[in-house]
């Protein structure tokens, strides 16, 4: 039968909706879910049984605004994933739901309801922005339905936020820059300005650096908070940050600001005088390109890296770059480690996703070699324990990549605001 | 007191990129009483023209020419097809409508042939440096967009007060009845005002691709600023949308600079006090 076929299904009512993710691509996936359904309808009438009704996965992320990259990379993480395994996972077949949350709070509180209720997904994967995981904990707590996040790093959602139903198969805040402020401060320099958009997630970043560096005895010179989703011309924070004079600079960015902030960093000559540090997201391989040479020397902490030597990372990079014609970068790894948690959980239930607390006891045991490294899921933050590397950009063959320069070592989010 | 200079010339140079764009949509709606927004499009439309063009030929500076003058017939085209079916006093919402409707399209077409990563044109060689101002290092290319759109100021402002075009487009902010009746074809003159505001946005992206790259949601952002210059320096006045665009360009970098998290608060806020003492904007005209 035809059943194995990828199924889906992106249904994307135009009025709330005007993301239309890949038109074109729209048409051939219509014409898929006909099909795919009449076999589902001819399956049906032959064993009747819910074992034929696909489970449906719903995926909450940005395919429009300025982490439109972040929520396509996700997306082709997880499909890559899925499309893998034969879109199937506890002995049924699975099928996506997508849906575009804009990366407003409020229109993702629109769409999960909608997924949820009106389409009946099973359980619901995506949030990249942290404003977004917030305002849908409540939903998700008080309906009890599973949502595994691939992105949002907010704290909070692994210490007084924690939901027994929110995993995160992501990474918090604090997780990358904690370890990075005491390798920083122990390698690069004693005194840091820092710079970061006026966010959630920005917050978390310089805090959990701040805590480590200063601990450790370092001196923070000042701190700027800049305008989020959009900095606009960086070259105002670009020219106070020179004012402060210090030895170094530690950001974090992500999309376009990272490039906006990056460049100007370079052109207005400071990236010659004062070492660049910054979460990894700020020079990650979605942006690198954009960046160019402007890029070349800063330093970063991540869980992951294009170049990591593992050989599952190896595999990934280069099936990942087979199907995107694009270099992986983290957060595809992100979507496709959600792919292969979801797959453990419906595997453990053998698909029968009425089973909640099954489900979510399957999650207490998830363990697994992803391209990052190790990686397991804490029971205790419900988020990753998985190894933080120090990466470099450099030149390798004519294109710029983050090289691993040190491991850190494995890392788990402390539960609370004791480190920062 | 160095720093004070520093800011200052960011300020000068964010100030002209916005006039840019502010000139061109000043006119289309000081003019043509047309609320555009789909302005914001054709500034992104024209820095994604201007990238691939510059990686086809590789001149910054043919692109700088050619890519204004495809996006201002495409906005003359659009005018032309569509825009035409929407004039009236009381259509501004089918014109945010329509205008809403063009931007979401061009985003999604822009998204289909770029893709949503990230895209920096690279800064053009001749300007690929800095020079030391006050021991602190500026990019060349920054001055020389100060350079840039000081003569487009002084261009528009030639073609306003001292030619023929630019009488009548000033009596039609005024009156555009009494311009019609006088025999002139007000449709074809609104045709050129649009084609003329469009390519004047897609200048300004070309010039502001290599200071902010290029990603989606981009014209959103800089079409709010745009208003806000618009408003402030009041519908129509080219002196309006100069020095709004210098008024908005000084809020926006000192407020980054000192009070980076209200930085945008800021903004609104000095357009809210300037409407507050002026309704009309700092130059607006005082009839229509």
């Amino acid at each position: 039968m035809i059943s194995n076929k990828p199924k889906t299904d992106f249904t994307h009512p135009i009025i709330q909706s005007y993301s239309r993710r890949k038109i074109l691509k729209l048409a051939g996936a219509g014409a898929l879910a006909y099909t795919g359904s009449l076999a589902t309808a001819c399956s049906n009438r032959s064993s009747s049984s819910t074992r034929d009704v696909p489970i449906k996965i719903g995926v909450l992320l940005p395919y429009s605004g300025i982490y439109a990259t972040l929520g396509d990379s996700i997306g082709a993480g997880l499909e890559m994933y899925l499309d893998q395994l034969g879109y199937r996972a506890g002995g049924r077949n699975v099928q996506i739901v997508a849906e575009d949350t804009e990366m407003k709070p409020d229109i993702a509180q629109q769409k999960a309801r909608k997924l949820i209720e009106q389409d009946k997904v099973d359980l619901v994967a995506g949030i990249v922005s942290t404003g977004v995981l917030y305002g849908l904990r409540e939903y998700f707590h008080n309906n009890k339905k599973l949502l595994i996040c691939a992105n949002a790093g907010g704290n909070k959602i692994s210490r007084d936020m924690k939901s027994p139903y929110i995993w995160r198969s992501s990474f918090s805040n604090w997780q990358p820059n904690w370890p990075l402020g005491l390798w920083a401060y122990q390698n690069v320099g004693n005194k840091v300005f820092m710079s970061a958009p006026d966010y959630g997630a920005g917050h978390n970043m310089v805090d959990a650096f701040a805590h480590s560096f200063q601990s450790a005895g370092g001196t923070i010179l000042g701190k700027q908070f800049t305008p989020f989703p959009s900095m606009g011309d960086p070259a105002p924070f670009i020219t106070e940050i020179r004012k402060s004079n210090p030895s170094m600079v530690f950001c974090f960015y992500s999309g376009s600001a990272a490039v906006a902030f990056v460049k100007a960093y370079d052109e207005f000559g400071l990236s010659k005088d004062i070492p660049l540090v910054c979460s990894g997201f700020a020079v990650e391989e979605d942006v690198l390109p954009a960046q160019g040479s402007a890029a070349l020397g800063a330093i970063s902490g991540l869980h992951w890296a294009l170049l990591l030597d593992n050989e599952t990372n190896r595999k990934f990079i280069a099936a990942y770059k087979d199907r995107t014609n694009v270099d992986a970068n983290v957060f595809a790894v992100q979507g496709y480690d959600t792919g292969r948690i979801i797959s453990h959980i419906l595997d453990e239930v053998q698909g029968d996703t009425s089973a909640t607390s099954r489900m979510l006891e399957s999650l207490q045991d998830v363990s697994f070699s992803s391209p990052r490294g190790p990686f397991k899921l804490d029971p205790q933050s419900q988020n990753p324990t998985q190894h933080i590397y120090v990466r470099e950009v450099k030149e390798i063959g004519g294109k710029l990549h983050n090289v691993v320069i040190e491991d850190l070592g494995e890392f788990t989010d402390p539960g609370d605001n004791s480190l920062g | 007191m160095n720093d004070l200079i520093v800011q200052s010339i960011n300020s000068i140079v964010f100030s002209m990129l916005l006039f840019i764009m502010a000139a061109g949509l000043s006119l289309i709606f000081g003019h043509m009483n047309f609320i555009n927004l789909a302005h914001g499009s054709f500034y992104v439309l024209g820095g994604y023209i201007g990238y691939t063009m510059i990686s086809k030929i590789g001149s910054y500076w043919m692109a700088l020419i050619i890519v204004p003058i495809l996006v201002g017939l495409v906005g003359a085209t659009i005018e032309f097809l569509f825009l035409r079916r929407l004039y009236g006093k009381h259509r501004h919402l089918e014109q945010v409508l329509f205008t809403m409707g063009l931007a979401l399209i061009t985003a999604d077409i822009i998204r289909s042939n770029w893709g949503t990563y990230v895209v920096t044109m690279q800064t053009p060689l001749l300007l690929d440096g800095s020079i030391s101002i006050l021991d602190s290092q500026f990019p060349l290319y920054r001055l020389a967009v100060i350079g840039i759109g000081l003569t487009i100021a002084v261009a528009l402002w030639i073609l306003m007060q001292r030619t023929r075009l630019g009488i009548i487009l000033r009596a039609g902010v005024f009156d555009r009845n009494l311009v019609s009746e006088s025999g002139i074809n007000i449709q074809a003159i609104f045709t050129g005002i649009f084609g003329l505001g469009s390519a004047l946005a897609a200048l300004a992206g070309v010039i502001g691709a290599p200071l902010h790259s290029l990603y989606p949601g981009l014209q959103f952002e800089i079409l709010v600023l745009t208003l806000a210059v618009v408003i402030v320096g009041g519908l129509g006045s080219l002196q309006g949308a100069f020095f709004g665009s210098l008024l908005i360009g000084i809020a926006d970098t000192f407020g980054k600079a000192l009070l980076p998290e209200i930085s945008l608060f800021l903004i609104f806020a000095l357009m809210a006090i300037v409407l507050l003492v002026k309704p009309r904007g700092l130059f607006g005209a005082q009839s229509n």
